[in-house]
């Protein structure tokens, strides 16, 4: 999985590339855990992401959950795939998808 | 090792002797000619002083007159007589006084000629002429004639009658003119004699030198190289043999040069090996007792699972069927069935976000709570409230599940349900699997304030439910195709009428084969409940 990170004072754009499962989930784990002290407005970019396993869920849900504390988390360009797994387990109704 | 040691002694012997030997042939060369020169120059000297006595006692006036007229008289036979004394008190071969042509500087007319008698030669007498001057005198004989000074080289010659060295000076007359020269030549006997007791010496005193400083070189080369290095490569080869009781100590450290380094070095390093190899069998060890508890708890979460089928024999309202393969020794997957009352039968499906054993140990809480907390009569949605609020307390690693869980009154056929994020199961109906779209919650501890609310539906004597987990339809191949929804409607309808161990059975070959040889990141679990009859 790729990541590209782009830092605007205590805006965060992340765009994923690739596959967010369990042998990538730690990568963007570590990623996040790095950058977001002081984000205020971290936006998720997926317009390049293939797949979405639990493990990748977990983070997302941690991220939202920092966020809910200290700003707003935004996900956009989230394919059909994904977007069924959000619905599915009901992640869609507390992240905010573009 | 050893005999590598001894050829890196006869190296070394080999080229000291060789440096000792080719000094010693120079300094014996330049010492011969060295020695040779001052000699001979010695000679030379002794013989210009002996010429120059000579011609203190010339009458050079008189000389063209004796020439001119042929003709001596009793001054010259004086003169001659005091020069056959001086010949032979002065140890000098010839004595000659002589007119030279200064056309060609080869034709020489003798006036006087005093012989030494030692020397067996026959003086040549007055006027005697020779024509024959060796050519390599006539540069001399002309510089002597024109310059009236001495000879510009050393007349050297070496014949078989012995060395000898010639002076040779201009006679001038009164007013200043050359008429003549005087010969003088030495004989150099003395030379050979002293010059090969001089290479004698020398040649004594280096092969002496070579041999002292050999036996000195090879005692110091045995004490500070050789033995030291045997010692250390004796000890490197015994350890890198055995790898066992690095010394603690070698003769070798307390040399001065850099062998006592690497003795030091090597001891350092026996040490580090030896720590190093104790601290991997540590290691090794331990990674083997996690690696025995791991199967402990592998077999523990297994035998969590209820997996004794037919699991109820005496209940011919329902088979069940179930079954889990773990990606990782220990899985986050897990199911669960038990009678919550006669009449209830409960199903649990769920799924831990992550792996290993943190998913596990959650795996275990979370099973247990959803059991527990399934009373008879009770809503399913206000059981998964709970248990989202019991495993929403301590969650520090932010781990979630995703569950489903039904109870099926054996009596009416009612199923309800409660889902929390979980994959939507397939009903059979009439025969054929078609996946139910179920309201899903969201996960269990993901959010402490989440509403659950249980759904029902009615199954029919002949339905049947497969739920399962994403590592069913997240099975992936080499391609990193997912094995999907629609391929896995197409296995359960292909297997409609099998009973749930044939089609869970079928299922799993089926993702087998799709797989092929791609490794699996998720556990792949199923559960397949069949409603047989009506309770009566």
């Amino acid at each position: 999985m790729t990541i590209t990170k782009n830092q605007n004072g205590s805006q965060l754009d992340m765009a994923l590339e690739g596959r967010l499962d369990t042998a990538t989930a730690p990568q963007l784990e570590a990623e996040l855990k790095q950058s977001m002290d002081g984000v205020t407005e971290l936006t998720l970019d997926f317009a390049g992401l293939e797949y979405l396993s639990s493990a990748g869920l977990r983070v997302l849900l941690s991220a939202q959950k920092v966020m809910n504390q200290q700003g707003s988390m935004v996900i956009k360009n989230v394919n059909e795939t994904i977007m069924e797994i959000f619905d599915v387990t009901g992640f869609a109704d507390i992240l905010t998808i573009e | 090792m050893k005999k590598k040691n001894r050829r890196l002694a006869v190296v070394m012997v080999a080229s000291i002797v060789a440096l000792i030997v080719i000094l010693s042939v120079i300094v014996a060369v330049t010492g011969y000619q060295q020695f040779t020169h001052v000699l001979e120059r010695q000679y030379n000297d002794t013989a210009y002083e002996v010429a120059e006595t000579a011609l203190t006692y010339l009458n050079p006036d008189k000389l063209e007159g004796y020439l001119q007229s042929g003709q001596t008289d009793e001054e010259y036979d004086a003169i001659l007589a005091r020069l056959d004394e001086l010949v032979v008190s002065s140890n000098c071969n010839f004595i000659y006084v002589a007119k030279i042509d200064e056309t060609d500087y080869m034709t020489t007319t003798y006036i006087y000629d005093s012989v030494n008698p030692a020397t067996g030669f026959d003086r040549y007498e007055f006027g005697y002429v020779s024509r024959d001057t060796d050519p390599k005198y006539v540069d001399d004989l002309k510089h002597i004639l024109t310059t009236g000074g001495r000879a510009e080289k050393y007349l050297y010659s070496y014949t078989e009658s012995g060395a000898h060295t010639t002076a040779g000076l201009a006679v001038q007359d009164s007013s200043g003119r050359v008429v003549a020269v005087i010969g003088v030549e030495k004989s150099m006997t003395v030379l050979y004699g002293a010059r090969s007791t001089y290479v004698r010496w020398v040649a004594t005193i280096a092969v002496t030198m070579v041999v002292l400083t050999l036996l000195v070189y090879l005692l110091w080369l045995n004490r500070k190289v050789i033995r030291p290095i045997a010692e250390i490569t004796g000890e490197a080869r015994r350890f890198a043999n055995d790898g066992e009781n690095p010394v603690t100590s070698l003769k070798a450290t307390q040399n001065r040069y850099e062998i006592g380094v690497l003795a030091s070095s090597i001891l350092k390093m026996e040490a580090e090996i030896k720590r190093y190899i104790d601290n991997l069998t540590a290691v090794t060890a331990e990674k083997e007792r996690i690696g025995a508890e791991l199967d402990i708890a592998t077999h523990i979460q297994s035998s969590m699972l209820p997996c004794i089928f037919p699991a109820f024999p005496d209940r011919p309202e329902v088979d069940i069927y179930a079954s889990m393969t773990p990606a990782k020794e220990v899985g986050g997957d897990f199911y669960d069935f038990f009678m919550v009352d006669d009449t209830h039968l409960a199903i649990v499906m769920a799924d831990v976000s992550g792996k290993g054993v943190p998913a596990a140990l959650f795996m275990v809480i979370g099973k247990t709570l959803i059991k527990d907390h399934t009373t008879p009569g009770r809503d399913l949605g206000e059981v998964f409230m709970e248990v989202n609020k019991l495993l929403c307390e301590g969650n520090g690693e932010e781990l979630f599940i995703t569950a489903f869980e039904g109870v099926l009154d054996l009596k009416t056929g009612q199923f309800n349900f409660v889902n929390a994020g979980h994959e939507m199961p397939f009903i059979r109906r009439k025969g054929k699997y078609t996946p139910e779209k179920i309201r899903a919650g969201f996960v269990l501890a993901g959010m402490e304030t989440t509403r659950y609310r249980m759904g029902s539906l009615q199954m029919e004597p002949g339905d049947a439910i497969f739920q399962y987990t994403d590592g069913v339809t997240e099975a992936t191949n080499a391609d990193n195709e997912l094995y999907g929804m629609e391929r896995l409607e197409a296995v359960l309808n292909q297997n409609a009428d099998a009973a749930p161990d044939a089609l869970l059975t079928a299922v799993k070959a089926d993702i087998d084969a799709f797989v092929g040889d791609a490794p699996q990141f998720d556990d792949i679990t199923m559960l397949c409940l069949e409603f047989k009859e009506m309770m009566r």
